[in-house]
């Protein structure tokens, strides 16, 4: 690990103050990609700024919603009961994601920030163009088997790993943010980029940026995440699906999907949830919504096996969020989550 | 006799560290969603036994022959910084300086250089080739011993002290000594019943001379080979800190990039918190901060003033067993034990809320600590009695 120096900051303008100026500086919270990245010599940054001293820690109403501290732990997200009540996709994917160790020292504001679990990002020797702009992407030619089926470039084809993401992606929830001009806010579908020409930038947000909260809209449907990974539990998705979905009647009056392991951000799949609204909740309709949802797929050489798994995987987390089919585990919980259940009984 | 060269930096000084060789790549690593599943270093140094030794530009500046008439020790390493091989090459360094060459040069100057980079020209050079390695050269520059430290394993300081010997003039033979078994008999401790790591300190405590070459010279000239400039890092300096672990208030002296688990083993000598694959993915590091499971390798000291840290060593009341740790001896949750501090804070942790967990919600709760033994039955059963209790 290169050495830097380390400030803790305890307001945010503070930390933003001590960020913005240096371009070698980054945010540090639960620190558990970061260090493990610093480690393996990919993220070298000359000055850390501790935002875990920052009065961000609390889960609060807000407009009929709920309002998430950015130093909020995962696991004190997930275990919140308004949060698994209401929101219970937000939960599955934070327990389905990591470990307990790993939940407990994460926070909700730089869960979304992790890196790609790109196995050419993470290894300094291989050409990469998101760690070293320019070097090429030696996954494009490699074994691409966790790569994007979705708007990817010829310059990177890595996708996002974080399991939040996906369900605050088809949740709409709301970035809020404080930097160098000033608070804003960004609706979650937009914190992510896709890769383009430059892949070393994930997010849309400027340095010195801080997340600040993450505010959950007020919202009366059902959710639900759905994840298919190698293992039965600590280990990233393969695929993932969250649904929002709000009914009127027997119809569905909105349905929101987002999909997980495919692309460089979580991606939404509006033409699948065109064809969702208004209709009567069916096999046959989520067979054809996942249908549509795949239509545009570009598989690279390793990684075809996603579209079929992706197709199932949505459809069933659709069946799921309906209730036509049952929930494999208690709603907001790591067992509703995961395909294939958890932990081999 | 040989040209006297200043004497290097502190190993793992920031002047150590100072050449960054990167390879353009490494044959057969290949790490999968951060899980470095294999890394299969086939390639040994291909330097015969016995042959001089390739000339070369050292990352000082200096020409390799020109330092003939000693005894060179060039140990191959990656220029990640690590305390363990921090602290290993500190052993290295002191027992060259220890080492007396012979009557014929009483005056010996012996040289090391810690932070050769083992993906850099004077590996390859060497046929060192992305692996940890160590070679000795004789007086003459030739090649007298050598050894490839494969992933996940140290050298024993005893195979560079025979090494060593066997370079004397009054040796029986050239490097035929250097086994484990001379090694152990020439390091072998009077009294007996220490520990490792008091013996290793023992050893040390004998080392009377420690001049080195090399490292500090880092500002030199670069190799025209080394393409990849060097990183600008600003100077190791380090940041006073105070801990409250199991209850007690330490204060110590950390660069900040040190995290909670070397400063505990290292710094504190509170070995009980194992170091496992130091990426948070095997959990035998984890701690209890502020009453809740964390992986301490992948936390910073200075991150954690303030809060309050459980090791493996506060469990216990005097010599009465947390009843975890009694669970875990009776229920015979471990083979070899090298997980097992990480289990029990894992555990003990994830009974505090007096839930009554089903074995499979233990198995979920439980997953971020690996237990290469596979004790998994018997770990869920000690857990299963705690939280029935």
């Amino acid at each position: 690990m290169h050495p830097f120096t380390y400030q803790r900051a305890t307001t945010p303008a503070q930390a933003v103050a001590a960020v913005a100026p240096a371009p070698g500086a980054a945010f540090v919270a639960g620190g558990t990609s970061q260090l493990d990245l610093m480690k393996e010599d990919v993220l070298r940054p000359s000055l850390l700024v501790d935002v875990t001293a920052l009065p961000l820690t609390t889960i609060s109403a807000l407009n009929g919603g709920l309002r998430l501290g950015a130093g909020v732990s995962n696991t004190a997200a997930a275990l919140h009961p308004e949060v698994a009540a209401r929101y219970p996709a937000v939960s599955e994917a934070l327990l389905a994601g990591a470990s307990t160790q790993i939940r407990n020292m994460a926070s909700l504001g730089g869960n979304p920030l992790q890196r790609t679990r790109c196995p050419y990002f993470r290894d300094p020797a291989q050409a990469c163009n998101k760690r070293e702009p320019g070097s090429g992407c030696a996954a494009l030619q490699g074994i691409n088997k966790v790569h994007a089926l979705f708007g990817a470039s010829n310059s990177c084809v890595a996708t996002h790993p974080s399991d939040l993401a996906v369900a605050l992606a088809a949740l709409d929830a709301q970035v809020q943010v404080t930097g160098p001009n000033g608070p804003r806010t960004i609706a979650f579908p937009d914190l992510h980029r896709l890769p383009g020409d430059t892949p070393q930038q994930d997010t849309t947000l400027a340095h010195g940026e801080l997340i600040t909260s993450i505010d959950l809209p007020a919202f009366t449907g059902r959710s639900h995440y759905l994840k298919v990974r190698e293992r039965a539990s600590y280990a990233f998705a393969l695929v993932s699906c969250a649904v929002a979905l709000e009914m009127e009647g027997q119809k569905i009056r909105r349905a929101r999907v987002a999909l997980g392991g495919v692309a460089h951000k979580p991606w939404r799949v509006p033409a699948a949830e065109a064809l969702l609204a208004g209709k009567k909740p069916s096999e046959k309709l989520f067979r054809a919504a996942a249908e549509a949802a795949f239509a545009d797929a570009k598989p690279l050489e390793h990684n075809a096996y996603k579209i079929p798994m992706g197709r199932n995987l949505m459809e069933r987390a659709l069946l799921e969020t309906s209730g036509l089919q049952p929930l494999q585990g208690p709603a907001g919980t790591a067992f509703a989550a995961s395909v294939g259940g958890v932990s081999g009984e | 006799m040989a040209t006297c060269y200043p004497p290097c930096a502190v190993p793992g000084s920031a002047a150590g560290r100072a050449r960054v060789a990167r390879s353009p790549h490494i044959p057969g690593c290949f790490a999968y969603a951060g899980l470095n599943l294999t890394c299969s270093m086939s390639d040994e140094p291909r330097l015969p036994l016995g042959e001089p030794a390739p000339d070369c530009l050292l990352p000082n500046g200096r020409y390799l022959h020109e330092l003939r008439g000693q005894p060179v020790l060039l140990a191959f390493a990656p220029e990640e910084w690590n305390p363990a091989h921090a602290h290993q090459s500190t052993i290295f360094t002191q027992l060259l300086g220890a080492f007396d060459a012979g009557s014929s040069a009483p005056e010996a100057v012996v040289s090391c250089w810690h932070s050769l980079s083992c993906h850099g020209p004077v590996a390859a050079q060497f046929g060192v080739a992305g692996q940890r390695a160590l070679l000795l050269l004789d007086e003459q520059g030739r090649l007298r011993w050598q050894t490839t430290i494969r992933p996940g394993h140290e050298l024993r300081t005893g195979q560079v002290l025979a090494a060593l010997e066997a370079l004397r003039p009054d040796a029986p033979a050239p490097c035929a000594a250097a086994g484990e078994a001379a090694a152990g008999a020439a390091l072998a401790p009077a009294g007996g019943g220490l520990s490792r790591r008091t013996f290793v300190t023992a050893t040390l405590a004998t080392a009377a001379l420690l001049l080195l070459v090399g490292a500090a010279e880092a500002a030199g000239p670069v190799s025209p080979t080394e393409t990849q400039p060097p990183m600008p890092a600003p100077e190791a300096a380090t940041v006073p800190v105070t801990l409250t672990i199991n209850g007690e208030a330490h204060r110590l002296e950390v660069e900040p990039r040190v995290v909670l688990l070397d400063a505990l083993r290292e710094n504190l000598h509170l070995t009980g918190t194992k170091k496992g694959c130091d990426h948070g993915q095997c959990g035998a590091c984890t701690v209890h901060l502020d009453g809740h499971s964390a992986l301490s390798c992948l936390t910073l000291a200075v991150m954690s003033e303030g809060r309050k840290i459980t090791t493996i060593e506060g469990l216990a009341q005097g010599e009465t067993l947390h009843p975890m740790q009694a669970a875990f001896v009776k229920h015979d949750a471990f083979q070899c034990g090298y997980c097992t501090p990480g289990q029990i804070m894992a555990a003990t942790a994830l009974v505090q809320d007096k839930q009554r967990r089903s074995a499979a919600e233990i198995r979920e709760a439980m997953s971020g600590n690996l237990c290469r033994c596979a004790a998994y039955p018997n770990i869920i059963a000690a857990i299963q009695e705690i939280q029935t209790a």
